[in-house]
């Protein structure tokens, strides 16, 4: 259960998100759309930790996020993808989406330099882990690439990849599925459902793309000019005169 | 009180050389995000150029000379390496700057040997009464001549063309383009006028108390690289103040030595790291530096 | 597999190379080695985490002394004899301890800012140790207790001095730094470390404190330093606080930049570079016409292996900027 309660977060003179309120139940994906500069990704960094509201308050299955740090709330098991994708290019795909497990990996740097059995043993277990997902995201192929040699859908899916290799309890999907194509979309988009039925994941979701989100979504919330102007089912949105006006008049 | 007047007129005077080194870095960083680690070498090349050549042509045409050598190597640095790596991370363009360090400090170095080399100021060593104070002429001047240039630099920062379009840009760089700003044009003025200020800077570093000019002027000029960071690598207004604090405090400390002698001899020397680490402990990106949070 | 072989291949030679060469070539072999260590630590904080830092001769300094303190028999300054190895662990582990005590410095300072902030430490380093007189002889110096007895051993029929078991001491360091180094880097934590250089935002979103792992970055590489500290000490006989300014940080800049910067072996290939090109510029000279005596105001060995490190630096960083940082540190998803 995430509770939002009149969350207010300002840059300078602007205000990017106003009062905001919403609830996020469990175990369901919730959408938030909105045309571009609502507010969206802002919330979904408030979520995270890495802006700080200046009024209001953020819970996550009761914690109050206040002054929690951000690698705090991801060690509570909140783990999110980012819209341009945060990889090291440097890095392979493997490495990219153990850095996901890296909450539930205990290795300190002693052990990791003299490679204790321990250490050995726990690698050994996570790589094992991170191939069945690669797998699950058709990735397995990819897992020794460099990520910069990759295509963009891939890396946009490793992004994806390594968030849920956190075994989240809560998932912020900041667009995933933006510049994939119809295929990779509703593969992507069959992989997040299997998160909330089968892994009993909370999900709040950014996106754009709307046959995606009325297909996914049990509630979405609207936001324009950082302020929540309707909520509902996917059905109760596509009614709402505000959001025809505001958003879907304007992209359709 | 007397001793305290004249360590702080000193200081002033010391700190406003800092100033305009510390003015150069803060353009090219604002500029170019380039922190310069080369600055204090173009400082000593156009002062070398100085005392090499007044003997010959004058003082005042010697001043010009060397002024147009640290500006013109400034932009040759620019053109051929800082342009065409633009894009790089700020770490890859400083450590790049350390590589041209390293040249231009080695041929100087080799050039000037162990020798003490005169830049020939008309002013000598000739010390200036101001009441009971007395300072080295030097000095007086140059905290006049900083003084002035820092003036001068800040209505041009303020009404000029290159001034608005300077912060425009270091403000947004891809903004300030789409609005027409020649970012190219302005990062290389900003380089030429980095340069200048250093080799005016150099000039009277090395004049009296400083017995002339030899690779430790460098050393000295390196200090400014402290007072642009205590003061904010992206302000402006940092650069003064760093300047100011850092030269007030070296000179405090060294002018109050024999009371500070249980920290050591020579502790002047090194106060100007000391008070920037000070301030790094409490504002990680200086006094008037803008903290890198902001968006995400 | 060809890396195995090459890999081995390297062990044997550094295993026989005593047998068969002179003074010369253990001595610069040992410098060698103890520049290799100190530039695999740079190259874990500078190249895999990203923060740049000059202060590594004030870590190399804080080894030194400690271990010349530690093991020294010197009458007139603070020595207490300890065995040298366990002056050696001494150093490294107060070397660690320094690097732990800036840390709150280093942790909260990215990239630029830290380059500069760690000027601060090698000059107030040598203000220190000058000040230190007991423990460090101050201006001039004191001299290095050795590493290992000077007393003969005939192995095989050869006779092995210092400067033979000196070598295997120095490569055995050398190797050892680098499997905890590799092991390291390629970790757990390492990839936390390559993370947080490319974003602190994605590597606190997967759980990583970022503020604990650049402190972790810096005292690593500080424990580094202080080994290499303690072997160039060995190397160099005597040290004194002029040893260790901020020249020596630019130098080790130098190796990790020109071996690749993140690289292990590409810090110890550079190392293995800057250190000898000087010595074998000297030793040579008169082979190499355009090399002229010092103090004859032409270009020396020193000079011209100083042109060599800075053109090569440039070069390096214009025709690998990208590999440098392959994603700029800068925005990573917008606020819309």
């Amino acid at each position: 259960m995430i509770t939002i309660d009149e969350v207010t977060v300002r840059f300078g003179q602007v205000t990017a998100l106003d009062a905001v309120s919403l609830t996020v139940a469990p175990h369901t994906v919730h959408a938030v759309i909105g045309p571009n500069g609502a507010g969206k990704s802002t919330l979904l960094n408030v979520l995270s930790g890495l802006y700080r509201p200046a009024h209001g308050t953020v819970r996550i299955d009761g914690t109050d996020l206040a002054g929690v740090k951000p690698y705090e709330i991801a060690r509570l098991g909140v783990a999110r993808s980012f819209q341009n994708v945060a990889l090291s290019g440097g890095q392979t795909a493997m490495d990219s989406m153990l850095l996901g497990r890296h909450r539930l990996m205990r290795a300190g740097p002693w052990r990791t330099a003299f490679g204790t059995p321990g250490a050995r043993r726990e690698e050994r277990a996570h790589r094992a882990a991170v191939a069945e997902i690669a797998t699950r995201f058709g990735l397995d192929h990819l897992l020794e690439r460099p990520v910069a040699q990759l295509a963009y859908g891939d890396r946009k899916r490793i992004d994806l990849a390594r968030a849920m290799c956190a075994e989240p309890k809560v998932l912020l999907l900041d667009e995933p599925v933006a510049g994939l194509n119809a295929g990779e979309t509703a593969a992507v988009s069959a992989l997040i459902r299997r998160m909330r039925d089968e892994h009993d994941v909370t999900v709040v979701l950014v996106e754009h793309d709307m046959p995606m989100v009325m297909g996914l979504a049990d509630e979405v919330t609207v936001l324009d000019f950082g302020r929540r102007i309707a909520g509902g089912t996917p059905a109760e949105i596509q009614d709402h005169p505000d959001v025809i006006r505001a958003y879907l008049g304007v992209a359709s | 009180m007397i001793t305290f007047l004249s360590l702080l007129l000193t200081g002033l005077s010391t700190g406003a050389i800092y100033a305009l080194v510390a003015l150069g870095i803060v353009l090219l960083f604002k500029a170019a995000e380039v922190v310069n680690f080369a600055h204090g070498s173009l400082l000593l090349l156009g002062a070398y150029v100085t005392a090499r050549t007044w003997e010959a042509v004058g003082f005042p045409t010697a001043v010009a000379l060397g002024v147009l050598v640290g500006a013109l190597a400034a932009v040759i640095v620019e053109r051929l390496l800082a342009n065409p790596m633009r894009d790089a991370a700020p770490v890859a363009l400083a450590i790049m700057t350390i590589g041209v360090d390293i040249v231009i400090a080695t041929e100087l170095n080799r050039r000037m040997g162990p020798d003490i080399v005169v830049v020939g100021h008309p002013w000598g060593g000739t010390a200036a009464r101001l009441g009971d104070v007395a300072v080295p002429a030097n000095r007086l001047i140059a905290l006049l001549v900083a003084g002035a240039l820092i003036v001068a630099f800040l209505v041009a920062f303020k009404l000029t063309d290159w001034g608005v379009a300077m912060r425009a840009a270091a403000e947004d760089r891809e903004t300030a383009a789409l609005l027409g700003v020649r970012l190219s044009r302005v990062t290389t003025l900003s380089w030429i006028l980095a340069g200048a200020l250093a080799v005016v800077a150099g000039i009277f570093l090395a004049g009296s108390p400083t017995p002339g000019l030899s690779p430790a002027v460098g050393v000295i000029a390196l200090r400014a690289l402290p007072a642009a960071i205590l003061g904010g690598l992206d302000s402006t207004t940092g650069a003064l103040v760093g300047g100011l604090v850092v030269g007030v405090a070296e000179s405090l400390a060294a002018g109050y030595q024999d009371q500070l002698s249980f920290l050591g001899r020579g502790f002047g020397d090194v106060v100007p790291y000391v008070v920037m680490i000070a301030v790094l402990l409490v504002r990680p990106a200086g006094l008037f530096g803008t903290r890198e949070v902001g968006r995400v | 597999m060809y890396r195995r072989i090459l890999l081995g291949l390297g062990v044997v030679l550094l295993l026989v190379l005593p047998y068969y060469v002179g003074q010369f070539w253990l001595r610069l072999g040992f410098s060698v080695a103890a520049a290799g260590i100190g530039a695999i630590g740079l190259t874990i904080l500078t190249g895999t985490a990203g923060q740049l830092s000059l202060a590594h001769a004030f870590f190399l300094g804080v080894g030194a002394v400690t271990y010349c303190a530690l093991a020294g028999t010197d009458a007139d300054l603070v020595s207490l004899g300890w065995p040298p190895l366990v002056a050696a662990l001494a150093g490294v582990l107060l070397a660690g301890l320094a690097g732990l005590a800036f840390s709150p410095v280093a942790a909260r300072l990215r990239h630029i800012y830290l380059g500069i902030a760690s000027i601060g430490l090698v000059v107030i380093g040598q203000h220190v140790l000058n000040t230190a007189a007991p423990l460090t002889g101050g201006f001039n110096g004191r001299l290095t207790p050795g590493i290992v007895s000077d007393a003969k051993v005939s192995i095989g029929g050869v006779p092995f001095g210092a400067y033979e078991k000196q070598w295997y001491v120095g490569f055995a360091f050398l190797a050892l730094a680098a499997l905890l180094a590799r092991n390291l880097v390629r970790g757990r934590v390492g990839r936390a470390f390559v993370l947080l250089r490319d974003s602190e935002p994605a590597a606190s979103s997967v759980g990583i404190a970022v503020q604990r792992y650049k402190a972790l970055a810096f005292v690593v590489s500080s424990m580094y330093a202080g080994l290499a500290g303690v072997l160039y000490a060995v190397a160099i006989g005597s040290v004194a606080p002029s040893s260790f300014a901020l020249d020596v940080s630019v130098l080790y800049l130098v190796m990790v930049v020109i071996g690749g910067l993140g690289s292990v072996a590409g810090a110890v290939a550079g190392a293995a570079a800057v250190t000898a090109l000087p010595v074998l510029l000297q030793e040579y000279a008169g082979y190499l016409p355009f090399l002229a005596e010092p103090g004859s105001g032409g270009v020396t060995a020193s000079h011209a292996a100083r042109f060599v490190f800075g053109v090569a630096v440039i070069a390096v960083v214009l025709t690998r900027s990208g590999a440098l940082h392959r994603f700029r540190p800068s925005a990573l998803g917008s606020r819309s």
